[in-house]
Formats: structure tokens, sequence, C-alpha cells
């Protein structure tokens, strides 16, 4: 127990817990002797509460150590490149350590609490929509200082955003324990700033949970002026906890492109690095220059909530559509920094499972930065309805259809993959081809949402609530899965148990299936989104009542994988060799991977994917390492 | 070449098996809600193709899939590893100039169903709507009318301008398919010609704010003499009321939405109802009680944040832009609230 | 192409460019207050900044390889952290090319009300420190910590001088024009706030780079800089000289671009 209360983990939180108070009481003390109000609804005033959040996390930094080797450098004090690992079992994933390794493990668990965090955020509300009328939220309860629909947005806004920033954690948990394996390198290019940016991202989280309680703030996941210049306090614990976050984002996205372009081991060239690889640069180009422009968009409503600066209020002048195109040229970009990670985890394992290359190993790698540079120019698709210049919809229109190339070849390629392969069925492989069907129709049902006629029917409706759901859940959390079942065992030296696993894929897709379609036949009937309450003339109770249903089935599964997961960690089947018999590097040493991964510099000699090419090697290692792969 | 002939004609009569589901389903040849507009047309037109193509493109994707998975399955006691193909530039240009012309076809309807659904009619009717947490407020210039519902003449274009008072909202009828935003600060226009009598809701589409979801108004489609009668009784009675206090009283209240947040009938909504509000006891929220008297109700209207009522929030925006005769009107109307 | 000079043509090359950029600066200045040639304007500072970026934040330097292969030596680990700061200051463009974006569509062709010669004063003070900075890094790098010192300390003073010049007499000459960002400025619209938080988060960044200025004096001060090591000079005079690339663009989008409003 004393352990853990001395990890850095606790330790963060507790100075957070300090600084916000500090900060708070900071601007009180100031107002105070402007002789303004010390006091609000919520103890401090919103100025007070902003300062406190933004100090908290500065405090929570400071105070868990993740920057202690800056301040010495600033000091002009060196440090060695890799401290001495000095925790060992848990308690090295709860401080803050340099080890490419534990922060991808760090970031994994952070993102698996926050889906279910999320999730049961979506289990609350899911449970009032089973029916029509109010059941629970109704509008004569008082919680947090909201009223039940009030209650309702904040969960579903809050669902969103936890959501996302727990996809953006675990792309980065993927990545960071995958690449650097991939490369040959030992670790990240800057293990400090990869440390810090895994940190700043638990502020994060506490400052959008406790949005939750200040009143909340039930603008949606997009926060729309004008409608969140009004909301409560909440709100810009929301903005807060979002900007923090976009920093984890950005600086972890430069720090995979630095790593990939400097790292690489020798023979390396970039036709030759693992498939996945190429889709966290594509990942990373977009997370660090477009996570900017949500921060800044964020950050102008926050300046006009305090300093009355009215760029989004009409009555000022303002334009509240300028910030619809800030917000979507991160957040349209953003969507596919869900799910090139997924798409490259599945170009990467269906090779291993098909025994097959993976087809067309360039169209597939150009894809992904296809897929990106194209996501820049259609963020104003998510706008169609809103009063922008009309002129503007159709060229929109057509830069938005245009993604459906790229994305098409991956597809294509999958199915060349497989078609002649010799194909088992293992858990990670099931979570990958759930993962293609569902991103397969969550990716057709975008092209309608993207000719602007139909869209003027479609937009805020449940079909585009079911068309987000199967595109992140096939291009994330599917893909996700998958990855974990894969790479488990490089981490563990254990591997999850089968059969839950098995049940976890049969319970999950065929409940997430009827959750989705079911989203989109009531969304075409008529259900908007965003609604507590929706007419019962509709005829909409029985659906919902099976998505609330099926919704409670993906939980549950979800349950049985977080159970299977920690329980395997110390009673999983041992498995130290190459599970997947895969030719990737990381598999031709045993597990768990040591801490500075490989012993021997590996040159790659081949291609990554030749799988039945006789005699072909990917890659060799300078001495003869202990090898004991099945196939050469 | 046997495995291509056999996936060839999966496709096809898979394609036609989902698209025949999705007829069924109601979901195919129009998005189910009935077809009241000219606009819907061309964009169920539209929708109509999009399925067929889905359907088409979504089992030439998972026919081949699930039949590899299940014929090319990795047989029993079998260890090697499956035929060496690394890729075939032809095919490759192929699946990506397909789809681009696919893209292109979608494109031209995408642009051509747009322009459709924007034809305009220079004699259409203008209507103003003004929109505000949470209620829909409907302007018949040159007749005097302030309405709470929505009448149009069936198979006439009119066109909604449309202005919001707080926030963005988003006037939606689903039967006319077409949404357009409500945007503070401007004026848009939604143009629509509707084709089939009957009674629809407009229900907003944007999340506007706590009573978001209960944001709807009734949308009557008349046949044209009854839309004529409808223009003639009410704006008789728009000038009728004119004459008396509470029936300008009442007009206010309609024109500035109170009735989004304030029922007429005990009704508790978003804000107190008015029923029997004038001369009781009003419980406030510092625990103090004040009589509803023409003072107090005066100061609700102008400043409703100094004497809050017990269990509300603080959401009432300031109607500081009332004239003294006009809370005069209201309180009048008030007072016949019995 | 070979990259390394000695350090007197090194200086030159310096002078030169700060010629070059005080000429542009100066015809800026004269078409904005002559003719409204926007286009021009552009032109002009996108020139400044392609000087600014090659000749001293020498992007060129991204390129380079290193003989030593050894990817523990120091040469290799500046290559890496090279690449890293460039890639950062490329996500910052996005949050200054944002706000551009904001002040574009909020303010179109009009500009706020601002005092031309204070505002001409505060960039001549920006060009002359990134000239010494510049010469500061020129010094380090060819081992003359001493040098270093003395051209750290001007760009110091000047960097500061700037601050004050925008924070502490614009923005009180801005607000006694009328320009308040907050309630009740009915006459400017958006101006104001535009304009404090376009100048706010430049000087935001100026504040860093400041910090970051001292923090490597402080450490010259104790020699652990040599002209084969010093990577964090080159840092920081590489962020300095981005920060007046910023405002390379900043100056005429609220100074020179559109007209006043009465
Ligand atoms: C993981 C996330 C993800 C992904 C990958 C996508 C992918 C796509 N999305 Fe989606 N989208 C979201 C997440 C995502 N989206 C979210 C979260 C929202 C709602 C935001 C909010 O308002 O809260 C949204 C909303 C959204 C809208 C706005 C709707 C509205 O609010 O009115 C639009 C409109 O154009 C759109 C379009 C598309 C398109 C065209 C693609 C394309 O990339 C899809 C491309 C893929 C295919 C087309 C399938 C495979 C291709 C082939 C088999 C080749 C042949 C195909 C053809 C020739 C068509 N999306
Ligand atoms: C990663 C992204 C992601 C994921 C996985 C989900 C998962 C789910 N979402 Fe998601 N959803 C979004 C992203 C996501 N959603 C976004 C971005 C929005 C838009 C928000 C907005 O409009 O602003 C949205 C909106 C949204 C709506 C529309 C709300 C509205 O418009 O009013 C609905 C409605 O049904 C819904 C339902 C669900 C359900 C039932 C699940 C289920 O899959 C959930 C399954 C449950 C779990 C995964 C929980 C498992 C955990 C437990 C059972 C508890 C165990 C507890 C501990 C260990 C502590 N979501
Ligand atoms: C956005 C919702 C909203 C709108 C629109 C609105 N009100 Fe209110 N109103 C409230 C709420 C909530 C309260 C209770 C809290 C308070 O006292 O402010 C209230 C209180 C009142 C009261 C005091 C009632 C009592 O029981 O003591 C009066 C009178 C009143 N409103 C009149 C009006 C009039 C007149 C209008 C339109 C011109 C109007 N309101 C528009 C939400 C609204
Ligand atoms: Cu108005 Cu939603
Ligand atoms: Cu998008």
């Amino acid at each position: 127990m004393k352990k853990f209360f001395s990890t850095a983990l606790v330790r963060g939180l507790f100075w957070q817990l300090i600084g916000t108070l500090v900060g708070a009481g900071l601007v009180t003390g100031i107002r105070m002797m402007m002789g303004l109000s010390a006091t609000d609804k919520f103890f401090f005033t919103e100025p007070a509460w902003v300062l406190g959040g933004f100090f908290g996390v500065l405090f929570f930094l400071a105070g868990n150590g993740s920057v202690t080797d800056w301040f010495k450098w600033a000091r002009g004090v060196d440090t060695p490149e890799h401290h001495e690992e000095k925790f060992s079992g848990w308690e090295k994933y709860l401080n803050v350590s340099l080890d490419h390794k534990v922060i991808g493990v760090q970031y994994t668990v952070t993102a698996l609490l926050l889906i279910c965090l999320g999730g049961l955020f979506a289990l609350i509300f899911r449970t009032e929509l089973a029916q029509s009328q109010l059941q629970f939220l109704k509008v004569d309860m008082q919680l947090f200082g909201q009223n039940g629909p009030e209650l309702y947005n904040t969960l579903m806004s809050l669902h969103g955003m936890v959501m996302i920033v727990s996809i953006l954690l675990g792309i980065a948990g993927i990545i960071n324990y995958v690449v650097p394996l991939l490369l040959g390198a030992q670790d990240m290019a800057f293990p400090r700033l990869n440390a810090f940016s895994y940190w700043i991202a638990v502020p994060a989280a506490v400052l959008l949970v406790m949005s939750l309680i200040f009143g909340g703030f039930g603008t949606g996941w997009t926060g729309y002026p004008p409608l969140s210049s009004r909301a409560p306090v909440g709100v810009q614990m929301f903005f807060l906890g979002v900007f923090t976050a976009g920093w984890s984002s950005i600086l972890g996205a430069l720090n995979v492109i630095v790593t990939v372009v400097r790292m690489r081991s020798k023979g390396m060239v970039a036709m030759r690095m693992p498939i996945f690889v190429w889709a966290s640069v594509a990942t990373s180009i977009i997370a660090l220059t477009a996570t900017q422009l949500i921060g800044l968009s964020f950050q102008l409503v926050m300046f006009q909530r305090l300093f009355g600066m009215g760029f989004f209020d009409p009555a000022k002048g303002g334009n509240p559509v300028l910030f619809q195109h800030l917000f979507w040229f991160y957040s349209h970009p953003a969507v596919y920094v869900f799910v090139l990670p997924g798409l490259g985890v599945i170009s990467e394992l269906l090779p291993v499972f098909a025994r097959k290359p993976l087809f067309g190993y360039r169209w597939v790698a150009m894809s992904s930065l296809g897929i990106a540079l194209v996501g820049f120019l259609v963020w104003a698709h998510h706008m169609f309805t809103s009063g922008m210049n009309e002129y503007l919809r159709v060229p929109f229109m057509y830069s938005t259809l245009l993604v459906a190339v790229p994305t098409g070849v991956k597809f294509f390629s999958w199915v060349a993959t497989i078609w002649k392969g010799k194909l088992t069925y293992p858990t990670p492989m099931l979570f990958v081809l759930g993962g293609l069907v569902s991103f397969l129709l969550g990716g057709l049902t975008g092209p309608p949402n993207a000719t602007v006629s139909v869209d003027l029917h479609l937009h805020d409706t449940y079909f585009i609530v079911g068309h987000f759901h199967d595109t992140i859940f096939g291009g994330f959390l599917f893909p996700f899965f998958g990855a974990l079942y894969y790479w488990f065992p490089k981490a563990t030296g254990r591997r999850m148990n089968e059969f839950w696993g098995k049940v976890h894929f049969w319970l999950m897709t065929p409940s997430f299936f009827i959750l989705t379609l079911g989203m989109m036949q009531v969304g075409l009937l008529g259900m908007r989104r965003r609604i507590v309450d929706y007419d019962p003339a509709l005829g909409f109770d029985s659906t919902h009542l099976v998505l609330t249903i099926v919704g409670y089935l993906i939980g549950l599964s979800v349950l049985i994988f977080v159970i299977n997961f920690f329980h395997s960690i110390k009673n999983g089947e041992k498995a130290e060799g190459n599970v997947w018999n895969s030719r990737s590097p990381e598999w031709q040493v045993p597990s768990p991977m040591p801490t500075h991964n490989y012993d021997q510099p590996f040159e790659v000699v081949g291609e990554p994917y030749d799988y039945g090419l006789e005699g072909s090697q990917y890659v060799k290692f300078a001495e003869p390492a202990k090898s004991n792969t099945k196939h050469k | 070449m046997r495995h291509f002939v056999i996936v060839g004609i999966l496709v096809v009569v898979m394609a036609v098996l989902t698209y025949f589901g999705l007829v069924v389903a109601g979901v195919a040849t129009q998005m189910h809600p009935i077809e009241a507009s000219l606009q819907s047309v061309s964009i169920d037109w539209l929708w109509h193709w999009e399925i067929m193509a889905i359907s088409f493109l979504f089992s030439l994707i998972i026919v081949p899939m699930v039949y590899s998975m299940v014929v090319f399955r990795r047989k029993k006691g079998d260890t090697t590893d499956a035929e060496h193909i690394e890729g075939n530039t032809t095919l490759e240009i192929t699946w990506t100039v397909i789809p681009l012309i696919v893209v292109l076809i979608l494109a031209y309807m995408g642009a051509y169903s747009l322009g459709q659904t924007r034809r305009v009619d220079p004699n259409a009717i203008v209507i103003k709507v003004k929109a505000q947490q949470f209620t829909w407020t409907f302007e018949y210039p040159n007749t005097g009318i302030i309405s709470e519902e929505l009448h149009l003449p069936v198979n006439q274009q009119v066109v909604l301008q449309m202005e919001s008072t707080d926030v963005i909202h988003s006037f939606w009828v689903p039967e006319f398919r077409v949404k357009q935003d409500v945007v503070p600060g401007r004026v848009t226009e939604y143009r629509i010609t509707p084709t089939l009598v009957g009674t629809y809701k407009v229900r907003c589409a944007e999340l506007c704010g706590m009573s978001h979801y209960a944001m709807e108004s009734l949308v009557i489609v008349d046949a044209q003499a009854d839309y004529t009668t409808w223009i003639d009784q009410q704006s008789k009675a728009a000038f009728e009321a004119s004459q008396s206090p509470e029936g300008l009283g009442k007009l206010l209240i309609v024109q500035n939405g109170c009735i989004g947040c304030h029922s007429t009938d005990g009704l508790k909504m978003a804000g107190p109802t008015w029923f029997e509000l004038y001369g009781s006891a009003v419980l406030l929220a510092d625990g103090s009680t004040v009589t509803a008297d023409d003072a107090y109700l005066r100061d609700s209207i102008l400043n409703p944040k100094a004497q809050m009522v017990d269990g509300f929030p603080p959401i009432m925006p300031a109607f500081d832009k009332l004239s003294d005769s006009d809370i005069a009107n209201i309180i009048a109307y008030l007072k016949t609230l019995k | 192409m070979t990259h390394t000079q000695d350090k007197s043509s090194a200086l030159g090359q310096g002078v030169l460019i700060f010629i070059y950029l005080t000429v542009l600066t100066a015809l800026e200045y004269f078409i904005a207050v002559t003719f409204q040639a926007v286009t021009i304007l552009i032109v002009v500072a996108v020139i400044k900044a392609a000087l600014v970026m090659y000749y001293y934040m020498h992007i060129y330097k991204l390129n380079e390889t290193s003989d030593d292969d050894d990817v523990h030596s120091y040469a290799y680990k500046t290559g890496t952290n090279r690449l890293g700061l460039w890639l950062f200051l490329l996500s910052d463009t996005f949050v200054f090319a944002g706000l551009m974006a904001t002040r574009i569509n909020l303010l179109g062709f009009t500009r706020p009300p601002l005092n031309q010669m204070l505002g001409l004063a505060v960039t001549a003070v920006l060009l002359l420190s990134s000239f010494f900075m510049n010469r500061g890094e020129t010094s380090m790098a060819h081992g003359d910590t001493k040098g270093f010192l003395n051209n750290v300390v001007v760009t110091f003073v000047l960097g500061l001088g700037f601050l004050i010049g925008v924070v502490f007499v614009e923005w009180r000459l801005a607000a006694h024009e009328g320009l308040v960002a907050s309630f009740g400025d009915t006459v400017h619209g958006p101006m104001g706030g535009v304009f404090y938080i376009m100048t706010g988060m430049h000087a935001f960044h100026v504040l860093t780079g400041l910090i970051f200025l001292f923090v490597v004096w402080n450490n010259a001060r104790k020699n652990i800089y040599s002209a084969e090591k010093h990577w964090g000079v080159e840092a920081a005079a590489v962020y300095w000289h981005f920060v007046d690339l910023v405002w390379i663009f900043f100056y005429p989008a609220l100074y020179l671009i559109g007209k006043l409003i009465a």
C-alpha cells in the first residue's frame, strides 16, 4: 500500500490537486484585491478554475518527475541517456519510465480504462434511451448542478470525447510498443519526451472527468459556440482537458516521425519497412500538424468566455461558422488518425495468418499517405448544412468522395492477400477480419454522407452515429483488440486465453452489427442525434430497446476482455517463442522483450512479407541470436 | 479460374440479395419517412443509386473474403506457407481506376441532385422563421400573423428566412428531407416545395441546450384553399388581438418564444408554468417568498437572474428590449391564465 | 554544396542578410503607406521568410548526413534533435496559420488602429535581435564562448525590448484608441480580440524564447558548449529566428494590410 502511494501516478495526482487549488487561490486572491466576487456556484469563479486547471497540469508534471531531467539539462547538468530501471513488477508501470515498452503498456492500459469509462457513460445514457419519455434523467432531478436532460447531454458529450481520447492513447500505446521493435531501435528517438507525452495525458483525462462535476457542458464533443460560450464552467475543464490531451498527441507524433526517420536499422529502406510503420507515420503527420487547430479553436472559445473577445459571438461581429472550420480542420483528419494505425494492424497481421505476402505492398503503403493527405482537404463535409458559403459545398463533396479511392486500394489488397492463402483463425485474426468487415460498412456509408443533397437528410441523425461507430470500431477498436491479443505474448511471455478471446469476439461482433445497423435504420427514419428523448409517435421504442441491450452485450464482452487481459498477465499459458510464426523481427527473439530490446543489432536483408518464398529472410542478426523460429 | 467464376456469381447473387434485403427493410428506394416535398425526390433518387452501389461494393469485398476464409482455410496437418504472390500492377491499377470512375459518377450525380434541391422559383412565398431555445416562431409578412405552427400551401415553393436569437439550431422536417442550420447573426434560407397535404413536425437537429430534444413544432401542409382560409382567419384574429392588451400580450409571448420554456396549463417545462402564477406566492432560490405581482413579474422578465425561482437553472435570457407597454400587455395576458 | 565557412565570411553573410531584411521591411512599409498592394506585401513577406529560414535557421542542415554512422555519437543525435525541433516548429506554424485564418475571416480588408511608428520600431528591434542571435551562434560554432555570451546578452535585451514594446506600450496605446478585447466594443467588433490574441500568442513565444536564451546563456557561462557540441545554442537560435519568422507575417497582417475603420 505504501508503495502505491509513493508512485509517480499518485504523486502526480496529489500535486495536481495542490496545483488546482494554488491556481484557483491565486486568481481568487487577485479578484478579492480588485473587489470582484470571490466565489460562485462551484465555489471558485470561472477564471479561478481555469487557471487552477492549468496549474494542476503543470504541478502534476513537475510533481511526478517526468520533467526532472529537463530541468537538470537547463541547469547544465547532464543525465545518462537511459536510467537504470528502479522498479519492477506493477510498480514499473505506475512510475516514470523512459522505456518505450513500458510507456506503450502505460498508454494501452490507460486507453482501456478510458474505454470502460466512456462505455459506462454510453451504457447510462443508452438505458435512458431504451424507451421514449424520460425515465430517470428527469427534468426535476439534480446532480452536479444539472437536471436530467442536461446530464444526458454531458454524458453523451463526455462519452464522445473520452472515447476519442482513449483512441488517441490506444494507438499511441500500440505504436509506442511496436514501432521501435519493428525498426530495430533501442527506444524512441526522445525517451523523455515520450514519457512526458504519456504523463501529460493523465491530468488531461482527470480534467475531462472534472467537467462532469462542474456543471457539465452538454455541447456535444464538438463544442460549437455559441452554445459552448454559454455552457457552465464544466466546458472550460473540457476545453483544457482536450487541449492537454492534444499536446500528448502532438508530441507523441513528433517522436514517432523522428524515430522512423532516424532510428531504422541497417538496410531498412523505406520500401522495406513493415507496413504498420507506414501507417504510423501517416497518422503522425496528421496528429503533429492538425491537432494544433482543435487546440486553437477551443482556446479561442475559452478566451471568449474569460475576456469577452467576441471571435464567435455574432453580437460583436464574430462568426460562429469560423469555429466550425477551425474545429473540423483538425477533427476530420483526426478520424484518419484513429483508423490508419488500425488499418496498419490489419495489413500487418493478415499476411501472418494467411501465410502469404501482403498483396501490393507499395500501394498499401502509399494509400496510407494518400488518405492522410486528401484527409486534409475535406473538413467542410461536416458543415454542409451550417450556412457556410453555398458554393463551397461542391468542392468539398468532390474531395471527400476521393478518399474512397485510396481506402478502396487497401480493401482490395487485403482481399487479394487472403485469396489462396492458408488461413488460420486464432483470436487476433478474428478481430482483424471483424475489423475489416465493420470498417467496410462504415466506409461505404461515408460517400452518401459526402454527397451534399443526401447529407441534407442524414446530417445530425443516428445514421451518422451508425456510420462513425462502424468506422471507429472497424478502424480502431477491432484492430486494437486484435493487436493486443497478438502482441500480448511479446510483452508478457504469456498468451491470453483463447477460449475467452473467442467468447469476447463472438459476443461483441454480432451485437456490434446490430447496434450500428440499428442506429442507421432509425437515423434514416428520422431519429436525431443528441436527444435525450424521442417522439413516441415515431415508433422507435422497440428498436431502441434492442440497441440498448446489444450495447450492454458489447459492454459485457469488453468486461470479459479486461478480465482475461489482467488475468493472463500472471496466469496465461506460457508463450515465449515465435507464437504466430511471424517473420517480423520482434518475434525472432524470445519473449518477453528484454529491457534494451535486441541484444544484437539486425540488418534487413529481404522483404518483410515474403511468406512462402523458399529461403528468404527479412532480418539477419549480427551474431547468431538465440533463434527459436520454426520458420526460416 | 474456377474460383473466380464461383466468386463472380456469388458476388452478383449477394449484391442482389443485399439490395432486396434493404428494400424489404424499407431503407432502399426511399428514406422511409414519406416523401413530402419536391426536393426529396432527387435526394431519394440519389440515395437509391447509392444503396445499389453500396450493395454491390459490399458484396464485392465480402464475398471473396468469406470465400477465402472457407475455401482457403488451412487444412489439418498442413504446415507450409501459401503460394508466394507479391502483387500485380495491372490489378492494382484496375482497382484504383474503377473506384475512381465510380467516384466521378457519384460526384456528378451529387452535384446534379444538389442542383435540383436548390431550384429557385421566383414566386416563392416568403415566411420568416425565428428559432430560439427552444421554440420555433413563424411570421407571415404583410399579414400580421405570428404563429407557433407553420402552415404551408401544397405545391407551392416557399422560402423560409431563418434567424436565431441565441445559439445554433437546425430546421429539419424529415419528410421534406432537407435540413438547414439557423445561425445567430445571419439569415439562412430554406427552400421547399411541399407536395403532400398532411401534418408533420419540424425537429431541431442541432444540439442547442437542455430542451433540444423537445424543440419541435407542427408543420401543416394545407390544400391551397385551406391555406388561404387559414391565412384569412389568422390575420383577422391577429388584428382583433391587437385591439386588447391581453391579446397583444399573447402575441408578444409567441413572438418572443416564451412558450418554449413556460407552459400555460400547469405543465413543468424548462421554466415554471404561468398557470395561476399571477398573485400566487413564489418560492425563490434563496428561500424567501414573494407575491407574483406586477412589479415582480416585470422584474422577472427584465432581469430574470435577480430573483431566481427555486429549482430552476438561470437559463432565461433577459428580455430588456421589451418596452414598458409590452410588459404591461404581457402581464395583462398572464392575469388571464387561471 | 558545403556550408562550412570561416568566421568572418559567416559574419559577412549575416550582415548581408540583415541588410536585405531591413531594406525589404522598409519597402513593405513604403508600399503599405503609399498604395495597398496586398499581393506584393505577401510576396515580400515570403522572401523575407525564405531568407530567415535559409540563412539564419539553416534549414539545409536537415539534409546533412553525418560522417559518423554511430547512432550514439553527438553528431548523429544532433541531427535527430534538429529534425525534432523542426517538426515542432512545423506544428507550431499551424497555430499561427490558424490565427492568420481567423484574422482574415473576421477582419478581411480592415486593420486595427495601431501606432505605425511603434510597429516599425518593434519590428526593427526584433530583426536586429535576430541578427545578433545569428552572430552569437556563429561565434559559438567557432568555439568563441565569450563572443557568444556578449551577443546573446544583446539579443536578450532587444527581445525584452520587443516584448515591452508590444505588451506594455502597444497594448496600452491600442486600448487608448478604443481597441479593447472585451465587452462593449461595438466599434471594432472582434478586432480587439483578434489583435490581442495574435500579439499575445506571439508575445508568449517571445517570452519562452527569452527563457531559452537565458538558459543557454547561463550554461555557456559554465563553459559546457564547444564548437563541436553546442546543440542547445543552435536550438535556441533556431527557435528565436522562428519567433522572428512569425512576426514577419504578423506585422503586415496587423499593421499594413487593409483599411482603417473610423
Ligand atoms: C474512424 C473514423 C472515420 C472514418 C475512417 C470515416 C470515413 C469517412 N467518412 Fe466519416 N465520420 C466520422 C468518423 C469517420 N469517418 C465521425 C466521428 C463523424 C461524425 C462527427 C460528428 O459530427 O460528431 C463522421 C461524419 C462524416 C460526415 C459528416 C456527416 C454529417 O454530419 O452530416 C461525412 C460526410 O461526408 C463523412 C464521410 C466519410 C467518408 C467519405 C469517409 C471515407 O474515408 C470512407 C472511405 C471508405 C470506403 C468508401 C470503403 C472502402 C472503399 C471501397 C470498397 C472502394 C470502392 C468505393 C467507392 C467507389 C465508393 N463522415
Ligand atoms: C471509440 C469510440 C466509441 C466507442 C467505442 C463507442 C461505443 C459505444 N457508443 Fe458511442 N459515440 C462516440 C464514440 C464511441 N462510442 C462518439 C465520438 C459519439 C458522438 C458524441 C457526440 O455526439 O458528441 C458517440 C455517440 C454515441 C451515441 C449517440 C448519442 C446521441 O447522439 O445522443 C450512442 C447512442 O446509442 C452511442 C452508443 C454507444 C454504445 C452503446 C457503445 C458501446 O460499444 C459501449 C460498450 C461498453 C463498454 C465498452 C464499456 C465496458 C465497460 C464496462 C461494462 C464497465 C467495466 C467497468 C470498469 C472496469 C471500471 N454512442
Ligand atoms: C430559455 C428558457 C426561457 C425563456 C425563453 C423564457 N423564460 Fe421565463 N423563466 C425561465 C426560467 C428557467 C425561469 C425560472 C428561473 C428564474 O426565475 O429566472 C423563468 C421565470 C420567469 C418568470 C417568473 C416565473 C415565476 O414562477 O415566478 C416570468 C414571469 C417569466 N419567466 C416570464 C417570461 C417571459 C415573458 C418570457 C418571454 C418574453 C420568458 N419568460 C422566456 C426560462 C425561460
Ligand atoms: Cu434548437 Cu436544437
Ligand atoms: Cu469527416
